[in-house]
């Protein structure tokens, strides 16, 4: 077991390695220089080799990833010997080149943002998909089965920014009944934090739910007809203990991976939720940083969610392990 | 000033996230029936009463409440040295004072007056190389300090930076012209030295002394730039965060990206300020929010949403929804001091019957189509936006808004025009507009081929003096309302150089720069009939390029948010007026 | 011992009644393209201690009919009547819960591939333990958990206290089959199914396991029933044999009459198509022809008609005549063919008895 999570933890390092240099790598490769996105309106040759040498950019590209690398582990310090010399603590991860903020302090306010979202709509959905599709299979057949089915038919063939935009016409413009959507943090005011949320989550979280229904259904039949599931019933089991001990694990684990990586990438950013609720979180944060070409949020951004999913495969084939003896020794 | 480089690129955006029902954000809107362009009236002021505060009361407004602005994105820069945007300028304006300052009511008539000064400047030789201002009694920073020249001077040494250099620099090139405004003086930080050419003889005094004369300098003065930072409380790269107020409010919070908050500065005195009201108790400024977001609860006019305001222009998928009672008295329309011009090679396309002949064949409605409608803007026939000090609108060749096929005919009387190439940048929008333009242009016989430029490196490749394109679109607006920051610029021949061009006509007419220099030596008084004389001159002889839109905003307000206009100086709704209804 | 409803029993066993008795089984699946006919009025019984073989393709009803004789089918989905009578009880017509009783206790089952019937997830010794302590509440853990050890030393596995904590991956597949059956005896059972128990081992491991089930046969005296297509098998193990065609029985008899005097053509098809130790190793192999019928669609007369090359020897009866189980030369064997006796012995002698190997 411990080979088996240090293989995967290493694993998980070379891959952000190799992400964080492809990122670099795309990065240069775009055309447009940053710089010309920044120096607003005073775009002269001049000036563009100004902002060029002051976000570092004229350096060769080994040398800026180091540097960035460099400032990761054990911090760095820019412009130094000027007025404008600047130490900045590890973890750094650089300056916004649009408007000078520490990249960690915008990955501070949003990925809790974007976090909060993904965590309250993904407890909606496990809970209620899981619960729906797992009904559904042991009442196969009946009017419920069929309703659920349909429900989740008309989920997943659904768009968040479909479905999103009708709760907001419904429950936000036409009628007021709820505010338009915002962040407070949960440490704040828990309340508000829900209030602001409960759109985002109800919306990604019914989506989600619609497709974790069909696929826990489809699990748990599956399972339903393994020739285990029929031993334990030759065995005499009762078959609450049947479906509970025998069918529900099995038919759970492939839902657990996949729930694990949805968790994980969502985590990177859930940019169409975040941008129709006007939540800024790390979706948002990234695709505007892309727009702009602002390298360190970019970096930083797509490591993040590189860290995420690597974390979650991580976590998933652990959690993996642990249902799945069969995973241990392989 | 050129359009933001950054919006070209969040339309792309903008574009993109269309599918997802939200829409492109930049620069549409309807300027409806007001066809009839605003004309200025007398820019400059010197009366006393104009330059002494406190400002007029608007009438039934009332003092208090908490005036919301929603917008998009963040503010880059609230430092004086970087404002370059105006809804930073417009907002910054609340929080620092410079010089000179705008005084509007939203009649379309705009004063330049005195700020911290207590007036627009003195020319102190007449001859508009010697320019001294005094500062006003009782002036205080938001800690009750007293506002000092040396201040003013300091805001303007540190412009020089590079490290700050995203702002204006009218001042700086002036005081150190030929070549690069920070060749040789790169700002305080390294050595202490203070920019040549600035005196401050006492705290209330600060004179500018130039090498040629500039005119223009009381607007100049009006720039951000010339707002006063004491040494002592620059922090240099995080003075965006926080610039110390001069002005009636200070910055509580901000946290990027969020939310700005303004709370009142009570050192701030009214009777010192002929411009501002400052009627609300509290400015927030959220970001993030999508466009279509912000219109649709514009829209709406939850009670949590009453009052605000955005800069924001309406999206055009909200639009329809602004025209019925109980919205459409809550927008505020009208042209921006942006004009987007079809801009023509004059070093290809020499012969003036060729341009004419594109001026009548160009179909202004399809190029507005592709970009929004009416919204848009409207079809220009003038180089100088209607915004502009001493504006006339004329027409000096009328054609129809739709172009006209067979004026074309008859101007090339059966010669074949040359094969044009049109350059556009490469976003959605831009792309759609062009397309427009060839149609219409091959409909009226032309013959034209597309050329697509990446969005960030279009303006470098028209901008370059031997660029092989003949056509291309490129919209210019002033930096302050007067045509000496748009004629000069824009058909100035000894402007063109090899690379980095913004007379993109590529125009040369030494009878014009000979009366360019001429109107600059005018006071800036009578500046205003003059470059409006020069713009209808231009036009009438030589048609460098065509005048294809004026550039029009349409921006939704609150039910509850009194007296809003477009500000004149800035294209967007001013805020230094604005009140919050009880 | 065993015999058909219409059959006397043998005077000979040791109990008064077979533990096992089946009546007039149907089972019937309504499904959206018609009724599926899965087992049509098949009898038999079986005695403590004896083994009963059923044979036949797969789709000839014989793991249904065990399965329902388990009471494993939805009884919302399949239609079943007729009677199963376990130690007198009647299995049909009863709940769930009561089902569940006797699953396991009086019945256990052994199933085909050991590895998809043993649930990955659990030890070996825990879903012994289980099965144990479901029928035992009052047993403690630990008491199953010796239980389960002790099933499993008794089923041949080494050092059994060890291996009940292994997954059933780490078992081999002779292993897993062992560790299947410890479970299916753990509670004694009057009836054991085994469903095809040896067709997914190795032909060594499968001798190993006939001999395990009937030395463990001989211990619990329990009433055994053998499904299984390979003849080989019920040769070696069943004292008697039901052959199963198209959900009906077609022909019954002891092993010694099944085997060496098979009288219903479907059965000389079986056996021509097992390879013969003692026949001639040139002479090939015949498969019967065609394929299984569709239990939906049932051939008219006799279901094995358009594959049996004697069809119509007597008239049209096999074609519109269903044929009932009757007797024939030996007491206790049964067949169902309209052939008459004289046509099926000169047949036999004639068309298949040189070719075919029987085995032994």
């Amino acid at each position: 077991m411990v080979r088996f999570i240090t293989r995967r933890v290493l694993v998980g390092v070379a891959t952000i390695i190799a992400i964080s240099i492809i990122v670099f790598g795309l990065f240069f490769a775009v055309p447009s220089s940053p710089a010309k996105v920044m120096c607003g309106k005073n775009c002269d040759p001049a000036s563009i080799a100004a902002v060029e040498t002051r976000l570092g950019l004229r350096e060769p590209i080994v040398e800026q990833y180091t540097s960035f690398m460099k400032g990761v582990f054990v911090g760095r310090t820019y412009a130094p010997g000027t007025a404008f010399e600047r130490q900045c603590d590890a973890p750094c991860l650089g300056y916004s080149f649009r408007n000078d903020e520490p990249v960690t302090a915008i990955l501070k306010r949003t990925v809790p943002v974007t976090i909060s979202i993904v965590v309250g709509a993904a407890i909606l959905w496990l809970l209620i998909g899981v619960s729906l599709g797992m009904i559904s299979a042991l009442r196969r057949g009946t009017l419920f089965d069929k309703i659920a089915i349909g429900i989740s038919l008309t989920g997943a063939s659904m768009q968040v920014f479909f479905f999103g935009l009708i709760l907001l016409y419904g429950l936000v413009y036409a009628t007021g009944w709820l505010d338009f959507p915002s962040y407070t943090p949960f440490t704040e005011n828990p309340l508000k934090w829900a209030q602001g949320l409960i759109l985002p989550w109800v919306t990604l979280g019914f989506l989600n739910s619609a497709i974790y229904a069909r696929l826990s259904r489809a699990q748990m039949l599956e399972t339903l007809s393994e020739d285990y599931v029929r031993t334990a019933r030759a065995k005499g089991l009762p078959l609450g203990r049947v479906y509970t001990k025998h069918a529900l694990r099995a038919a759970i684990t492939p839902i657990v991976t996949i729930a694990g990586l949805d968790i994980g990438a969502s985590l990177g950013g859930t940019f169409i939720t975040e941008t129709i609720f006007g939540l800024r979180g790390l979706g948002k944060e990234t695709v505007e940083a892309v727009n702009f070409l602002n390298l360190p949020i970019v970096v930083a951004t797509v490591l993040l969610a590189a860290v995420f999913i690597v974390v979650a495969n991580l976590i998933v084939d652990l959690l993996y392990a642990v249902i799945d003896p069969r995973v241990r020794l392989s | 000033m050129r359009f933001k480089g950054g919006a070209l690129v969040v339309g792309a955006l903008a574009v993109a996230l269309a599918a997802a029902g939200c829409s492109e954000t930049t620069n549409d809107g309807d300027n409806g029936g007001s066809q009839e362009a605003k004309t200025q009236s007398g820019s400059i002021s010197y009366e006393a009463a104009d330059n002494t505060g406190p400002a007029k009361a608007v009438e039934g407004a009332t003092k208090g409440g908490t005036l919301t602005v929603m917008q998009n994105s963040d503010f880059e820069h609230l430092d004086p040295a970087r404002n370059y945007v105006n809804v930073q300028q417009l907002t910054a304006n609340l929080i620092y004072r410079s010089l000179n300052g705008y005084v509007e009511d939203g009649s379309g008539k705009m004063l330049l007056v005195g700020d911290l000064a207590t007036n627009p400047g003195t020319d102190v030789n007449k001859d508009c190389k010697v320019w001294e201002f005094k500062l006003r009694d009782g002036l205080k920073y938001e800690d009750g300090s007293a506002i000092s020249t040396k201040d003013v001077a300091w805001g303007i040494a540190r412009s020089f930076a590079p490290e700050l250099n995203e702002g204006p620099h009218y001042i700086q090139q002036w005081l150190y012209p030929g070549g690069a405004y920070n060749a040789s003086y790169k700002g305080p930080y390294e050595g202490g030295q203070m920019p040549a050419g600035i005196e401050t003889p006492d705290d209330k005094t600060i004179k500018f002394t130039f090498a040629a004369p500039h005119c223009d300098m009381p607007y100049a003065a009006a720039l951000p730039t010339s707002a006063p930072v004491p040494q002592a409380k620059d922090t240099k790269g995080q003075y965006d965060l926080k610039p110390f107020s001069s002005g009636p409010y200070k910055v509580k919070s901000y946290t990027r990206d969020n939310l700005l908050e303004l709370e009142r500065n009570p050192n701030w005195d009214a009777n010192t300020d002929p411009i501002r009201t400052a009627y609300p108790d509290v400015y927030k400024f959220s970001f993030g929010l999508e466009q279509q977001q912000i219109a649709e609860r514009l829209v709406a006019d939850a009670a949590a949403d009453q009052a605000s305001i955005t800069w924001g222009d309406t999206p055009p998928a909200v639009l329809p929804r602004t025209t019925g009672a109980g919205v459409a008295e809550r927008v505020a329309k009208g042209p921006t001091q942006y004009v987007w011009y079809l801009g023509i090679n004059n070093q290809r396309i020499k012969d003036k019957k060729i341009r004419e002949a594109l001026y009548y064949g160009l179909d202004r409605d399809a190029a507005l189509k592709a970009i929004g409608g009416t919204s848009a803007g409207t079809p220009a026939s003038t180089l100088m936006s209607p915004t502009t000090a001493g504006f006339e609108a004329y027409d000096a060749y009328n054609a129809p808004a739709t172009g006209d096929v067979n004026k074309v005919k008859e101007i090339l009387g059966g010669t074949t025009p040359p094969p044009l190439v049109l350059a556009h940048s490469n976003t959605p929008l831009r792309t759609a507009q062009a397309e427009a333009i060839r149609a219409s242009l091959v409909k009226a016989g032309f013959q034209v081929t597309l050329k697509a430029i990446e969005a960030t490196s279009y303006y470098d490749e028209v901008g370059r003096k031997n660029t092989p394109f003949d056509l291309y679109l490129h919209g210019w607006g002033s930096d302050w309302p007067t045509g000496s920051t748009i004629i000069p610029p824009l058909y100035d021949s000894r402007e063109i150089v090899d690379e980095g061009n913004q007379n993109l006509a590529y125009f040369a007419e030494p009878s014009i720069d000979a009366e360019i220099d001429r109107i600059k030596t005018l006071s800036a008084a009578e500046q205003d009939a003059a470059w409006m004389a020069l713009d209808k001159k231009i036009m009438t002889e030589f048609l460098p390029e065509i005048p294809a839109y004026y550039d029009a905003t349409h921006e939704l307000f609150g039910s509850k948010v009194g007296n809003v206009f477009l500000s004149d100086a800035f294209g967007a709704i001013q805020l230094n007026k604005i009140y919050v209804k009880p | 011992m065993t015999a058909p409803a219409s059959a006397p029993n043998s005077p000979t066993t040791t109990d008064k009644d077979p533990y096992l008795r089946v009546n007039d089984l149907r089972v019937q699946f309504p499904t959206e393209d018609g009724v599926v006919k899965a087992v049509d009025g098949v009898s038999f019984s079986v005695e403590r201690g004896k083994t009963l073989g059923i044979v036949g393709e797969s789709g000839s009803g014989k793991s249904v009919t065990s399965l329902t004789i388990m009471g494993l089918h939805n009884t919302k989905r399949a239609r079943i009547s007729g009677e199963i009578l376990v130690g007198g009880r009647n299995v049909v017509g009863m709940t769930e819960e009561q089902t569940r009783r006797l699953r396991g206790r009086d019945m256990a089952m052994i199933f085909q591939d050991p590895l998809s019937a043993l649930h990955p997830y659990y030890k070996v010794g825990a879903q012994i333990a289980e099965a144990y302590k479901v029928h035992h509440p009052n047993a403690s853990k630990a008491e199953a958990k010796k239980r389960a050890v002790d099933m499993l030393g008794r089923v041949g596995i080494p050092q059994p206290a060890r291996r009940a904590d292994s997954y059933p991956h780490e078992f081999s597949g002779g292993m897993r089959q062992r560790a299947m059956i410890a479970m299916a005896l753990v509670n004694d059972p009057d009836l054991l199914i085994a469903d095809e128990p040896t067709t997914a081992l190795d032909v060594t491991v499968q001798a190993q396991i006939l001999d395990l089930l009937e030395d463990l046969q001989r211990e619990f005296n329990s009433a055994i029933i053998m499904i299984t297509h390979d003849l080989g098998v019920v040769a070696q193990v069943a004292d008697e044999v039901l052959v199963m065609y198209g959900g009906r029985a077609v022909e019954f008899g002891t092993v010694e009459q099944v085997m060496r005097r098979p009288q219903h053509p479907y059965t000389w098809g079986l056996l021509a198509s097992v390879p013969s130790l003692h026949g001639d190793s040139d002479a090939d192999l015949v498969p019967i022809k065609g394929n299984p019928p569709s239990l939906i669609n049932l051939p008219t007369g006799c279901a094995f008609h358009p594959r049996c090359r004697y069809a119509g020897r007597n008239g049209d009866r096999s074609f519109t005549e269903v044929p009932e189980l009757h007797q024939v030369l030996e007491r206790g064997h049964l067949v169902a063919c309209h052939l008459s006796e004289a046509d099926r012995t000169k047949f036999y002698a004639e068309d298949i008895a040189p070719s075919a190997g029987v085995a032994q």
